[in-house]
């Protein structure tokens, strides 16, 4: 197959993105600190227009296979998910005009981010390992740099550290089990060549290298899903991240380590047509659980966000016991819920913090519950968007977390698995209990300080969008619904 | 497509939303109570035209959006004979919940907001005719009362405040579980709750009785029935006085409600666990009554005391629903809307002592009559109405229960009333011991109610004994109801 430009046609949202990396990149090597904020605008304007066009061209019935030699396809699941990176990266750019305004390096945070919503594109798009692989490692290899991005401070770069060693020895076991599966195969790459392989010739995949290689891609997913006992990473780097970067770990990159687990793992298991349901019955049991009790105790928010993000994790873990395509659906649309609801969450608790640094530079731990008592009097709007984004978690009407819980908690149940359902339910339940007390912070005790908090337009504007997000999803559910229905037929039709 | 029953629903959102945004406390009182006197307008229209003759499950002023499609979900409303005089339960409470606060000081535009969602989530509970759009609302009344308990309550009221939201919380998801499973075993698609319903017939018996006692255990810690109702007590004592009577009078009802609309429809078709939880129902009916009236009969504080008088009280509730004959139905569902009256005056004669006394405790008041003869006056009509005496309506309620009860549980009804005495115990004694006696001297010159307190609670009780003398208006809608709930025993 000849590499023509036409070919090239379908994949311009990346390409624009492409575009707008570089010249940012360069551009910026030309401008005075003071005027780098005009690039954030210009990734805004680029983030927009590729989310345009991807709206445009419609996301329910598109269908293309066979791209750029076979690596690529562009069908309702990559477009629902490329849409979701698309509108967390905006989120995040929006928040960070203000967050990093007086950083000399700003031109280069841009390009990184932009960079990395183009490594998780590919990864929503691909239908070869190969490629699949090497979107992962230009996302994770761009949130690497971004986690550590405000270097004179200790905290980032232990939390740059820790991501890097973990991500690196992740992607060394993705890679390995993916490599053994390329081996078993006698040298296939594409992933419906590999499932229908398999599905041929089952009993390869239970023998020791079968079962190796699936280990190992549980573990190297499980890494950057952040699934029990894989976590060890997540609470360190949300925490100590900038919280724009933490709102684009835990809402951009975990979402594709997701949308690659379905495309691998979900096809691997259809094809084996084996019970291997319980390992994964227990991995999602033990990470929603975990996740739960231990964020029950958390001081800092962002921790207790982080702890709740593994706790959702592993909510959307059940897909992978279930395997219908219904609880894809679910799963599908948790995912984008748990987008909006944890970027928004992290973005606002960047925003509260970013305040109260303003008000004194020398203040430590800004993230502690403390800093947050009384804020609905300091800033009725920051802590009326908290609380809309944890009751969104907590899985209260009428949000995105309502709905997308209700989902994929009725398609487990219709499933037959009453036992996960229960244990998910209660779950949920629990979690409200560190949520309400977030809420009985702000609302109910006194404020630490009488000073105001005005909080800049660029982060309203980032929590309104994300809240829209929320409600939307939470109010008119059916055009989510259907897409979400449509993305998960793709993978079992 | 008719579209008053949404009107009711949203303008009280709508006033929310308005009133949470005008910070003038004069201004925002004023926007508050019209948004909730226009719902009580139309209800009081819609009550007016409202077809009496159609029972249980024939819906008028029926709206229907399809919401999601994929799921069989639509944004349902409708009212019944069942729902009806709720409705306008609801729609009387408001107002004049908001009339008593008007002389709130604290943050005054976010509290009357919060009371304005609590009135639209109850009236959404009682017009949903769709689980998923029933769930939402019945989840949305825990917001506000959260708030109201933990932002204007008393000293424990963080404890009461979480305790209240994560127990009735549990509640909820366990009846999610049975909605779910009502879902799935009747296979039709739908979340429609008179087409599950229709449905559930064809259900195995094992499944029918896990629904059954799992959406019931949602409705039993509503209610509160004992041993649920640890949660009830602590969130009266901490809660302001508005949020306990919109607890009490409305917020429980939501669970007797529940009874009616979706579980006595079922009892018909229980199949082979019939009997047992017909047993079940009245034993934990009784346990209540007795339980409630005892537990009050031994507190110390005068508003808890009135918090176990409702336990005790949602009892009669529970045994008139198990007795299944029409009259123990009709009378359970005249006890709700005749404790949604009385109980509102309860609490807002204790919120007066509470505000002006500064105590609650029965054993540091004595003699308050001599201070505020005008609410002795009034609290006298509401204790008088909650112990039971005839012509009022709490009479006609309970001898409708007990008597209803007699024809089909003897023992039950007798115990029963054993309990009855008891309440007419603890009531006159708690009389006698805080407002009557020699005037304790320690309490120093206290204020009596002021008007915008006592108007309210003199319409409620001026309701309570039209509704006494005269409940057919109300009664008959019941009966109508009643008498079509498939398997009632018609005496």
């Amino acid at each position: 197959m000849s590499f023509t430009c036409e070919s090239l046609i379908p994949f311009t949202p990346e390409i624009i993105l492409v575009i707008a990396a570089l010249s940012v990149m360069i551009i910026g090597l030309f401008m005075e600190t003071s005027s780098k904020k005009l690039l954030g605008y210009f990734s805004v304007v680029a983030l927009l227009s590729s989310a345009a066009i991807i709206i445009v061209k419609g996301v329910y019935e598109v269908e293309l296979t066979g791209l750029l030699a076979g690596s690529l396809c562009i069908d309702p699941m990559s477009q629902f998910f490329k849409l979701t990176f698309l509108l967390v990266s905006l989120l995040v750019v929006i928040a960070s005009i203000k967050e990093f305004e007086e950083h000399s390096n700003q031109d280069e945070y841009y390009t990184l981010v932009l960079l990395g919503t183009i490594g998780m594109m590919m990864v929503a798009s691909a239908v070869d390992i190969v490629t699949m692989f090497i979107g992962f490692e230009l996302a994770s290899l761009s949130t690497y740099v971004l986690a550590g991005f405000n270097k004179n401070e200790p905290k980032n770069i232990e939390a740059a550290i820790k991501y890097f060693v973990i991500g690196a020895v992740s992607s060394t076991l993705l890679l390995f089990g993916l490599s053994y599966m390329y081996g078993l195969s006698g040298g296939l790459t594409n992933i419906n060549d590999l499932a229908n392989f398999f599905s041929m010739n089952t009993e390869l995949l239970v023998s020791p290298m079968g079962i190796m290689a699936l280990v190992m891609m549980t573990a190297g997913f499980g890494f950057k899903m952040a699934l029990v006992p894989f976590h060890m990473w997540a609470p360190d780097v949300y925490q100590g991240s900038p919280s724009v970067i933490s709102a684009l770990l835990a809402a951009g990159s975990k979402k594709m380590a997701f949308v690659a687990a379905f495309r691998v793992l979900l096809v691997a298991i259809i094809a084996m047509k084996i019970e291997i349901g319980i390992l994964f019955a227990i991995l999602a049991v033990v990470t929603m659980t975990l996740g739960n009790v231990v964020a029950v105790g958390q001081k800092s928010i962002k921790r207790m966000l982080a702890y709740s993000s593994v706790a959702q994790a592993g909510y959307i873990a059940m897909v992978f016991v279930v395997v219908t395509p219904e609880a894809l659906t679910g799963g599908i649309l948790y995912v984008m819920s748990h987008a909006f609801m944890k970027a928004g969450a992290f973005i606002t608790v960047g925003a509260v913090c970013y305040v109260l640094l303003k008000q004194n530079s020398k203040a430590q731990d800004v993230d502690h519950i403390d800093n947050f008592a009384g804020l609905g009097k300091r800033s009725p709007f920051l802590a009326f968007s908290i609380l809309v984004f944890l009751f969104a978690l907590a899985g209260i009407p009428p949000t995105a977390g309502f709905v997308s819980k209700f989902i994929l908690f009725l398609a487990v149940l219709k499933a037959g698995y009453l036992y996960l359902v229960v244990i998910a339910i209660l779950n949920s339940a629990l979690s409200l209990y560190y949520y309400a007390r977030v809420v009985k912070y702000m609302y109910v005790l006194p404020p630490a300080s009488d000073e105001k908090m005005s909080v800049p337009t660029p982060y309203v504007i980032a929590i309104v969008l994300a809240m829209v997000g929320v409600l939307a999803i939470g109010i008119v559910p059916d055009p989510f619904v259907n897409w979400a229905t449509s993305a998960a037929e793709v993978l079992f039709y | 497509m008719e579209i008053y029953l949404s009107l009711i629903l949203f303008l009280p959102l709508i006033g929310a939303a308005l009133t949470f945004f005008i910070k003038p406390r004069e201004i925002a009182r004023v926007v508050a109570l019209v948004f909730s006197v226009i719902p009580l307008f139309i209800t009081a229209l819609l009550f007016t035209r409202f077809d009496s003759d159609l029972g249980f499950l024939q819906f008028q002023f029926e709206e229907s959006i399809t919401w999601i499609s994929s799921l069989g979900i639509n944004y349902s409303l409708g009212v019944d004979s069942v729902s009806m005089p709720l409705i306008l339960l609801n729609a009387i409470l408001c107002p004049l919940t908001i009339i008593y606060s008007w002389g709130e000081h604290k943050d005054a535009n976010q509290y009357f907001a919060l009371l304005m969602i609590l009135q639209a989530g109850v009236f959404g509970v009682f017009m949903s005719l769709d689980f998923f759009l029933f769930y939402i609302f019945w989840e949305l009344t825990l917001i506000p009362l959260y708030f109201l308990i933990s932002i204007w309550g008393g000293p424990n009221k963080d404890y009461a405040a979480i305790k209240f939201f994560i127990y009735t919380h549990v509640a909820s998801l366990v009846m999610l579980l049975g909605i779910f499973a009502l879902y799935f075993s009747t296979n039709v698609n739908t979340f429609y709750i008179p087409d599950l319903l229709r449905a559930f017939a064809g259900v195995d018996d094992v499944m029918k009785a896990a629904i059954f006692l799992s959406i019931f255990f949602g409705f039993m810690v509503k209610m509160p029935t004992v041993p649920f109702h640890t949660w009830l007590p602590d969130a009266h004592v901490e809660a302001p006085t508005a949020g306990s009577v919109l607890l009490a009078g409305v917020l429980l009802k939501m669970g007797g409600y529940g009874l009616f609309r979706v579980l006595l429809p079922m009892i018909q078709d229980m199949g082979t666990y019939q009997g047992q939880i017909i047993t079940i129902m009245a034993f934990f009916g009784l346990l209540s009554i007795l339980y409630g009236t005892f537990a009050a009969l031994a507190q110390t504080d005068l508003k808890k005391m009135v918090a176990y008088s409702s336990v005790s009280h949602m009892g009669f509730v529970m045994l008139g629903a198990a007795a299944f004959n029409v009259m123990s139905v009709s009378g359970a569902m005249f006890q709700q809307f005749s404790h949604g009256l009385i109980t509102a005056v309860l609490f807002m004669s204790v919120g007066v002592i509470q505000h002006n006394v500064h105590t609650r405790i029965i054993a540091e008041l004595g003699g308050v009559v001599k201070k505020m003869p005008k609410l002795t006056f009034i609290m006298m009509g509401g204790f008088m109405a909650s112990l039971g005496l005839p012509a009022m309506c709490g009479f006609v309620a309970e001898f409708l229960v007990l008597t209803g009860t007699y024809l089909t549980m003897h023992l039950f009804a007798i115990l029963a009333f054993l309990g009855i005495v008891a309440t007419a115990g603890y009531h006159l004694w708690a009389l006698q011991r805080a407002m009557f006696g020699s005037f304790n001297e320690k309490l120093g010159d206290i204020k009596d109610t002021v008007s915008y307190e006592w108007i309210p609670m003199g319409i409620l009780v001026l309701l309570i004994i039209y509704f006494g003398v005269n409940p057919a208006p109300v009664l008959d809608i019941f009966e109508a109801a009643s008498s079509v709930i498939p398997g009632v025993e018609l005496i």
